[in-house]
């Protein structure tokens, strides 16, 4: 299935996009959680802070859906 | 302090009071707690102090330096090396002498957190890290004060009122990733002026009980593509704020 994986601020040049500016698409098996997914593209989990898909928060256990589009954003502190 | 209006306070504040659903006596009757006077400080105390709140307490340790002035709109060439809540408070000052300005000159910690936002009616949040943030969070659960989050990084900024237990805090939303150490705040300065604006937009309105956008919920604006994300966030059942 494919899905597209979005990022913001730094964790973008990690996820080097190939679709536009914040996105990457990437093809990968059924069942497999956001988690698993950001590992096998040589990720650390650990860089993102949240993930959000359809208007609402998708924790790193969440298993996408065929044609997903999963924003990633990492820890942000800057006041 | 009283509610009623004097005449100068109206002439003052004559161009919002007739705005619906307006209540200038709430605002001034409010006690805001503002930690940090950064970037996101100095322009989300600026228009609190514009807006009429009644009392105004301003914490934070810092000295102006140089490298604040793209962003930190309350501070000039002659604030640097001063500290910045005295700068702040001489700004706020002059921009509103109707109000009343408290300020702490020093950082939040475990010790002085817990006294410092006592009695206060909400906390806004100006923090540069993700520690002194948990903390606030922490206390600010424990005493039922809300939490107006905001926070810039590059491009993009980040803002929620957090007020468990009716919302998620701001641990059920950054659970992951928090031991990451970010670079030094890299950020063009007109961004922190923008969320730290709203920031004072959704503190005004939760004081004077208008609709309440941003409780539950969490946006991102991007200003590279100037798109604003506003995510539905909800409590995580695993987050220790379920203890507290």
């Amino acid at each position: 299935m494919t899905i597209f994986l979005k990022a913001g601020s730094e964790l973008r040049e990690r996820l080097q996009p190939d679709v536009d500016y914040y996105t990457r698409k990437v093809e990968t098996e059924e069942g497999k959680s956001i988690r698993t997914i950001l590992e096998e593209l040589g990720i650390n989990p650990a860089f993102v802070a949240f993930a959000y898909s359809d208007g609402s928060i998708k924790r790193l256990d969440y298993v996408p859906k065929d044609g997903d589009t999963i924003t990633l954003q990492p820890p942000v502190s800057g006041g | 302090m009283t509610a009623e209006l004097s005449s100068k306070e109206e002439d003052r504040y004559f161009r919002q009071l007739f705005v619906k659903e307006w209540n200038q006596e709430k605002l001034k009757q409010a006690k805001v707690f503002v930690a940090g006077v950064g970037g996101l400080g100095s322009a989300s105390t600026y228009y609190l102090a514009a807006a009429g709140i009644g009392t105004i307490h301003i914490c934070d340790g810092d000295i102006v330096e140089r490298v604040d002035l793209n962003r930190q709109i309350l501070y000039s060439e002659k604030s640097i090396g001063k500290p910045k809540v005295e700068e702040a408070y001489r700004r706020l000052s002059m921009l509103n002498p109707e109000i009343k300005i408290d300020i702490t000159n020093g950082y939040l910690t475990k010790k002085n957190v817990s006294t410092l936002i006592d009695g206060y009616d909400i906390i806004v949040d100006g923090l540069d890290n993700v520690e002194t943030r948990l903390l606030l969070n922490t206390l600010s659960i424990e005493k039922g004060i809300p939490y107006a989050y905001g926070t810039v990084q590059g491009w993009e900024g980040f803002l929620s009122l957090f007020n468990p237990p009716a919302t998620a805090c701001f641990s059920c939303v950054m659970d992951e990733g928090l031991e990451e150490k970010i670079t030094p705040t890299l950020v063009p300065g007109v961004l922190p002026g923008i969320i730290g604006a709203i920031q004072a937009s959704e503190v005004i309105k939760y004081l004077m009980d208008v609709e309440r956008t941003s409780l539950g919920k969490l946006m991102v604006y991007d200003s590279r593509r100037l798109a604003f994300d506003v995510i539905t966030i909800e409590k995580n059942p695993n987050c220790s704020c379920n203890k507290l």
